[in-house]
């Protein structure tokens, strides 16, 4: 008889632990733990929408005609995702921005050259 | 045991009798070697490159960042626990005030900016999400009789839609605090909608009109050059966005501004000392709020940056002010 109660206990301590994991995925938080680098992918997808290279927007401002450079510079500051390297790379100034524990890092002194360029890239205070 | 203590309190007593001497030098009304009448910065453009102020000291622009980097990377495990401990928890009312005061609805996209350990985006999306229950709740009971249709309708609509529409993405230049706000939100089991960006406040790594709310709590007097970074809070709102920046300002009562200072400049650097082991860190902190332009002087920067409607409002008799523009 102690025996089933004692069961019974391990069985329902069992529950309100599995209960406590089963609320805490609840709210459709994104599916955790399957492995560090899918995270990673994951946050950076829907990122990539918001995300642009902090140098090349720069000349916006300050130049005239917004609407057509806006629509040519669109272009130029869209960054590439690089799963390999796990970096966000912009083409045009052939620049790669780190991607560590799936938070990018968009600081441009931290950003790696991918070519040798002529001119290097521009740090803040110059932009 | 008993001996460790012993040792730290004569560590403790020791650089209090040091900071005694700075505080002498820094309190209001008293001038001294290096100290400046706290709304104004001090540009030395004789050299050539120009310099700001670390706290009480005067540093050349390119290491002020630096030096609040180290600041922050040193501080970001115990970040949370002082601040309790500094403000007796009343940091947690500042923040719930702003949000209340944000009153954000479904959909919005908040940007917060100096967001470290991620207070705001979590209050953000724990917000909008009890907002959105609410609203259930209310339509479930104005449903007196629902048809079996209704319930089906109820189940497929996806309840997780609202809250993922609604997104935060919590900036900070520090990789250390991020980090540690990454955890937290590991921990709270938050992550629907929160995105973690390491970027430059003078220097977003957004587009132009994305956010429809952009906060700074606590983390404006830290920036280098304030009125680059109130630009780009304007470039990344959308039209019609709101700018939102709670920070430590000037007591307006002479009586709790006397007491304030003691606090400041005798308490907090210990409890800085005993709880993450850094009085410096903590030192640095007390002084930049005295360099931090009052209430007047930051609305007239955040209106030099073209918000409109920019209004401000106390907390705490003043010792935390939250200001707020529209870009219209």
């Amino acid at each position: 008889m102690v025996r089933s109660v004692f069961g019974r206990l391990l069985t329902e301590i069992g529950c309100v632990l599995c209960g406590v994991q089963r609320r805490s995925t609840h709210g459709g938080v994104s599916l955790r733990g399957l492995s560090g680098l899918k995270d990673g992918e994951q946050f950076d997808l829907s990122l990539l929408e918001l995300l642009v290279c902090p140098l090349s927007k720069k000349p916006l401002r300050t130049i005239g005609s917004r609407v057509y450079l806006r629509t040519a510079m669109f272009l130029v500051s869209l960054l590439r995702y690089a799963a390999e390297t796990n970096e966000l790379i912009n083409e045009e100034l052939g620049i790669a921005y780190p991607i560590i524990d799936g938070i990018p890092n968009m600081i441009p002194q931290d950003a790696r050259l991918i070519r040798k360029h002529t001119d290097p890239s521009p740090t803040p205070t110059q932009a | 045991m008993a001996a460790s203590m012993r040792l730290l309190f004569r560590r403790v007593i020791r650089l209090s009798h040091r900071n005694v001497n700075v505080t002498a030098a820094g309190a209001p009304g008293r001038p001294a070697g290096c100290w400046e009448p706290p709304s104004c910065r001090c540009f030395s453009e004789a050299a050539g490159d120009r310099s700001t102020h670390f706290g009480f000291e005067t540093v050349p622009e390119t290491e002020k960042a630096k030096r609040v980097y180290k600041v922050f990377e040193n501080v970001a495990q115990k970040y949370d626990t002082m601040n309790d401990a500094m403000s007796l928890g009343v940091h947690r009312l500042w923040k719930d005030t702003l949000l209340h005061v944000m009153h954000p609805q479904r959909g919005v996209r908040l940007l917060d900016v100096a967001g470290g350990t991620g207070d705001i985006a979590f209050r953000f999306l724990e917000y909008v999400r009890f907002q959105q229950e609410r609203q259930k709740r209310r339509a479930a009971r104005s449903m007196q009789a629902p048809s079996w249709q209704d319930i089906s309708n109820n189940y497929s609509t996806e309840e997780e839609d609202g809250a993922q529409e609604s997104r935060a993405v919590v900036c900070d230049i520090n990789k250390e605090m991020l980090r540690v706000g990454k955890q937290k939100a590991d921990g709270l089991g938050i992550s629907a909608g929160l995105s973690w960006v390491v970027g430059d406040a003078e220097e977003l790594p957004f587009d132009d009109d994305q956010f429809d709310i952009y906060t700074i709590a606590f983390g404006i007097r830290n920036v280098t050059h304030i009125d680059q970074a109130l630009q780009e809070a304007l470039r990344v709102l959308k039209p019609g966005g709101r700018f939102m920046c709670l920070e430590f300002s000037k007591v307006t009562n002479p009586v709790l501004a006397r007491l304030y200072d003691a606090y400041s400049f005798q308490m907090i650097p210990v409890l800085g000392e005993v709880i993450a082991g850094d009085w410096k860190s903590y030192q640095y902190l007390v002084e930049s709020i005295r360099k931090f332009p009052d209430q007047e002087e930051f609305k007239d920067m955040i209106e030099d940056a073209g918000f409109y409607s920019v209004k401000y409002s106390n907390l705490t008799g003043g010792v935390v002010a939250l200001h707020s523009g529209f870009k219209l």
